[in-house]
Formats: C-alpha cells, sequence, structure tokens
C-alpha cells in the first residue's frame, strides 16, 4: 500500500509540476509578500486624511505636526479642489471653522474630528489598549490571514480541479480502476500533495509577513486551521472537477466559490457590516477559525468537530463520485 | 478462467443491458467477445475486469467473484488495454510504463525498453511526451501497459485500432506469443479479420444477449452452401461454373482445359453476424 501510495504521490507531484502548479504559487507568495510589506502596511501607516490649517495669526502653537500649513485661503481652496478627501481648518477668524468637501455625513463627522483633534493632540483620551498587538501587528496578522484564506479557498481549489481535469481529460482515471492499487489512494495522495503545498505556503506566507517571531508564535494554530481549509477546498475541487462536464463549468462554479461565497465572508469578518444570516455560511467559520489562530483567540472543540465531520462527509462523497467516474464509458 | 452463468446487468430501472450471458473461457484460450455498439460487450468487460458491481448471476475469474475482490491479488494477475489509449499526455512512454509498472511486484515486471523494442515503438520518441505520439504508436505504449505486469489474463479491446495493416500484423504475432506462454486472452473486437484470425472461439452478444458461440471455421461451415465457384480455361475461352462441393469428390464434374481457381462459397464471420443478430457490426 505504502508503495503504491508513493507512486501515485510522486506522480502527481509531476502533474503539478508539468502543470506550473508550484511556480504559480511561488508566483502568488512573492506577489503576496510584495503587497504587504510594500504596499498595505505603509497605507495603513498613512494619516486617514490631509488637514490642512489657514492660521494668519499663529495661534494654534499646539497642533500635531501631520497639520500642513497654508499661506492663504486661496490656497485652501486650491488644495482642497486637488484633494477631495483633505480637511480644512480656517483659524482666521479667531474659532477655528471646518473646511471640506461633502461626502457621507458620518464619514464628514470623522474628518472633522479627526482635523479637529490634531490642533489639540494632547487633549485628546488615551483609550485603555485591548490585546498585545501593535496596530502593525495587527494590520499584518489580518492581511496575511485574508490572503491566505483567499489563496487556500480559491487558488488551490482551482489547481487541484485542473490537475483531476487533466486527468479525467486524458482517460487515466479508468486506468486506476484495474490498477493493483486501493482506489482511496488514488484521492488520498492528491489530498496529500494539495496539503503539503498549502502547508508549505502558510509557513513562508506567515513568516515572511506576520514576521519571523511573531509568525513562529502563532504557527502551531494556523497550520492546523490551514489543513482543515486546505482539506475542505481540495476535496470541494474534486468533487467539481468529477461531476462536472469541463473546465468551462467549473469556472462558473469556481467563480461562485471565489466570489460570490467569499466576499460576505471578508465583508463580516472584516468590516462593521452585520449580516444575521452569516453563522449559516460554512466559509465563515473556517474563515474566523483562520482569524482566530492568527490572533490566538481560543476555538470551540465544537468547530473541530463539525470541520472534522464535514471533511469526512465531502470525503465519502468524493470517493463516490470518483467510483462513478471509474466504471464510465470511454 | 473464465466462467460466466446467467449474467445480468441493469444500468437503473429499466436499462437493461445483460439478459442472462453464459460463456466460459478456457486456460490459455483466445476468446473473441464481438457486437455492434451498445450491445453490452463493455459492460460485460468491465464486470469480469470487475470495474462494475451489482451484476445478477454469476461470474467467476480465478475462481473468484471480481466484484467481490477487496485486496489488489485480482488486479495483479490481469491486464487490460482499453479502448481508447488512456496515458499521461505530459509523460514519455518510458515514464508512463514505469509509474503503471511501479504498482506490481518486482518479479512480475517485465523490462520496458524490451517491451517497447518487442512493439516496434521508435526509439527516437522513447522519452517524448505521449502528446506528440500518433495515433498507433499511443496504441503500441498502451499494448506495452497492458503487458509490463505480465499477466495471467488478458483484456484486449479493439487491440488494432489506429494500426496500420503492418502492426496490425505485428499485434496479431504478439497476442498469439502471449497465448504460447499460457496467458488467456479476451479480445473485444469490431475487427472480424482480428477475430477470425486470431481466437479460438467468438461470441456474438446483440442486445445483451449471446446469441452464438463456436470457433469462427465452425460458425462458418455451419452456415455455409457447399458450393464452389471454379474459374477454367476450355477450348480457348475463360468461363466460370459454380458446383455443389460433393460433386468435387470425383473430380471436375465438366470439360475443360485448365483450372484457373477455385472459390469456396462460405460466408465471412460478419456474413455469419448480420445472419444471427440482424445488425451490422457498426
Amino acid at each position: 500500500m505504502g508503495k503504491g501510495f508513493c507512486a501515485l504521490f510522486k506522480k502527481d507531484c509531476r502533474m503539478l509540476v508539468s502543470g506550473k502548479f508550484f511556480l504559480m504559487a511561488l508566483g502568488f507568495l512573492v506577489l503576496y509578500t510584495a503587497y504587504v510589506n510594500l504596499g498595505y502596511i505603509r497605507f495603513m501607516q498613512m494619516p486617514p486624511y490631509n488637514v490642512y490649517l489657514y492660521d494668519p495669526t499663529g495661534i494654534q502653537t499646539e497642533k500635531s505636526p501631520l497639520v500642513q500649513i497654508v499661506s492663504s485661503m486661496e490656497a485652501m481652496d486650491a488644495v482642497l479642489l486637488s484633494d477631495a478627501n483633505g480637511v480644512g481648518l480656517d483659524a482666521s477668524a479667531g474659532e477655528v471653522r471646518v473646511v471640506l468637501y461633502k461626502g457621507a455625513e458620518h464619514v464628514d463627522r470623522h474628518r472633522a474630528d479627526y482635523a479637529l483633534s490634531l490642533l489639540e493632540p494632547s487633549a485628546s483620551p488615551a483609550p485603555e489598549v485591548l490585546g498585545t498587538n501593535t496596530p502593525e501587528q495587527k494590520a499584518r496578522k489580518e492581511i496575511t490571514c485574508e490572503l491566505l484564506f483567499f489563496e487556500l479557498a480559491a487558488v488551490g481549489f482551482l489547481g487541484i480541479a485542473a490537475v483531476l481535469f487533466k486527468e479525467k481529460g486524458m482517460g487515466v482515471i479508468r486506468v486506476h480502476a484495474i490498477l493493483p492499487v486501493r482506489k482511496d489512494l488514488f484521492l488520498l495522495s492528491k489530498l496529500a500533495v494539495f496539503l503539503l503545498s498549502d502547508l508549505a505556503f502558510a509557513v513562508l506566507l506567515t513568516l515572511l509577513n506576520v514576521g519571523l517571531n511573531d509568525g513562529a508564535a502563532v504557527l502551531p494554530a494556523v497550520l492546523l486551521q490551514t489543513a482543515i481549509l486546505s482539506l475542505m477546498m481540495a476535496l470541494v475541487g474534486l468533487l467539481c472537477a468529477l461531476l462536472l462536464k469541463d473546465f468551462r463549468q467549473f469556472t462558473l462554479a469556481y467563480l461562485v466559490i471565489a466570489i460570490f461565497a467569499a466576499t460576505p465572508v471578508f465583508l463580516s469578518a472584516n468590516t462593521s457590516i452585520k449580516l444575521d444570516w452569516i453563522g449559516y455560511h460554512p466559509f465563515y467559520h473556517v474563515y474566523m477559525g483562520l482569524k482566530n489562530a492568527y490572533f490566538g483567540t481560543d476555538i470551540s472543540p465544537a468547530y473541530y468537530a463539525g470541520a472534522a465531520g464535514v471533511i469526512a462527509l465531502l470525503f465519502l462523497v468524493v470517493r463516490l463520485a470518483f467510483h462513478r467516474e471509474i466504471g464510465k464509458e470511454g | 478462467m473464465i466462467e460466466v452463468k446467467n449474467l445480468t446487468f441493469s444500468y437503473g430501472k429499466d436499462k437493461q443491458a445483460l439478459h442472462g450471458l453464459n460463456f466460459t473461457v478456457e486456460d490459455g484460450e483466445i476468446f473473441g467477445f464481438l457486437g455492434p455498439n451498445g450491445s453490452g460487450k463493455s459492460t460485460t468487460q468491465k464486470i469480469l475486469t470487475g470495474i462494475l458491481k451489482g451484476h445478477g448471476g454469476r461470474v467467476s475469474l480465478f475462481g473468484q467473484d471480481p466484484s467481490a475482490v477487496r485486496g489488489p491479488e485480482f488486479f495483479r494477475k490481469i491486464g487490460v488495454l482499453f479502448e481508447f489509449p488512456y496515458l499521461y499526455a505530459n509523460l514519455s512512454a518510458v515514464e508512463n510504463l514505469e509509474y503503471f509498472a511501479s504498482f506490481y511486484p518486482g518479479e512480475q515486471r517485465r523490462d520496458v525498453g524490451e517491451l517497447l523494442d518487442m512493439l516496434e515503438f521508435k526509439r527516437d520518441f522513447l522519452k517524448k511526451p505521449v502528446s506528440s505520439y500518433s495515433k498507433g504508436m499511443r496504441q503500441r505504449v498502451s499494448m506495452a501497459r497492458a503487458l509490463v505486469s505480465s499477466p495471467r489474463l488478458l483484456f484486449l479491446d479493439e487491440p488494432t485500432s489506429g494500426l496500420d495493416p503492418s502492426g496490425a500484423v505485428l499485434f496479431r504475432k504478439i497476442i498469439e506469443q502471449e497465448r504460447k506462454k499460457g496467458t488467456t486472452v479476451f479480445v473485444t473486437t469490431h475487427n472480424m479479420v482480428d477475430a477470425d484470425l486470431l481466437c479460438d472461439r467468438v461470441a456474438f452478444i446483440s442486445n445483451g444477449n449471446l446469441v452464438a458461440l463456436d470457433t469462427p471455421k465452425r460458425l462458418k461451415e455451419k452456415n455455409s452452401n457447399h458450393r464452389v465457384v471454379i474459374d477454367y480455361l476450355y477450348q480457348g475461352q475463360r468461363e466460370t461454373k459454380t458446383v455443389e462441393a460433393p460433386e468435387l469428390e470425383a473430380g471436375i464434374p465438366f470439360a475443360h482445359d485448365g483450372i484457373i481457381s477455385i472459390h469456396s462459397q462460405e460466408p465471412t464471420l460478419e456474413d455469419m453476424f448480420i445472419q444471427y443478430t440482424g445488425r451490422g457490426l457498426s
């Protein structure tokens, strides 16, 4: 059995190499890492709005260094015209007047409050900070979690389905029906290849983007969640490839899963948008499992029991579909 | 080797594919299974190779029912050439064969290079991907895959499909050689020449029923009109006469100066198939 599994495993690796899957995964790793370190983190550290002050008498002495001085109201108008999200503060009449281009009411309030707070930074209340993550650590963990989830849910899913579609097209699946090897090993070897590939990807993505020390601390929990999501997505990918007729049909299923299924999860988990039904969305729980792993939050044993049940059920369904496929006409 | 008794199979409730087949295949026999598309040939072969389960009646290969097979032992004894050359297109002939051979015990495996040489595979293509091969070359690699495990029972589905005439002759020679080694061969084909030249016995299947089973020779003899057509020369003219075969026992029953040719009016195997089933082999 071990020898048969090794032969299948080796062949699946070759299929992935010839399909340039590993190269693609490496490309994504480089792309994500560049995005996080050269784009996202810098963007998150930037002030939310530029604040411009016209203060001809120089009465605002405590102002934050983030406040930019303009020499006249004409200059203020000109700068706000080119930076419509910026906030102007006119202190020429003694009392400070907020000048801005109108947007959504709640956003405008936030912009005005933020701009005024920069005039008296010392007067701002010091809130009690919960958790131990610095803003940068938090941002790094959040974005790494999102990227890993996307990679596993969309890219890995596409990869496994592409390999199986190829084998289905070549008809070689049927040859395995008469080989002296347990048929389940054909599926298990594919799951093993993708699982190992996803785990390696998760290790590299986490260490490169969360940092060596912080990343290493959360890695065991992250790898466990990665394994759960990787197995689920690989099984869904296998099922789609076995049941759907061609890659075109699969592309539609891929869009449904990658966009319509993942978008509400991201919105609900990362923004203030509350969706009442999100608790019924299976991806939400898996995503929250991954997020909790990055932030070191405990995960309920019921979640693990549910995940194990889903994986077992998916495997049985895939097995059934596989046996149906190998018995088909040529 | 193979024993089939009252074999039935249905795809769903209303689609009965096999209606009680009965036949046996002896050790070392080349058995032809002939039938038009949709007649139940592939279904029978899939049941025999253990791919399809849930049949009715009794099937026994090596003394066991293939549908009850759990371990790899059964599959180590069989080799299958599928109707289409199912191969990994991104791998070469050698890589494909080494991969498929790796599932069998070392002592059972044949040398991949020798096999490909025997099948007259072009050496320059040994390491090129299968995607660059012609249909005939793919068929040769598929045949090599079926033989690489030295099977005791060989299932061949359209073995000479995609081969040129010399390739077909070579394949028939190889099948004969396998039989001489004691391998039992179960051939499913549309090719009447293959069936006639290769098979010890043939079975005709039509609409899931076995309609005839005998040696090709006896099937033809049974249905022969026992006439011969003689082309001869008489007084400088070429002439043709049809006579009853028994009339020849006493010699040529008419005046002639010389015989040009004598042809028996024996029917072909295809004529027999049409006669038994009322359908062509297309």
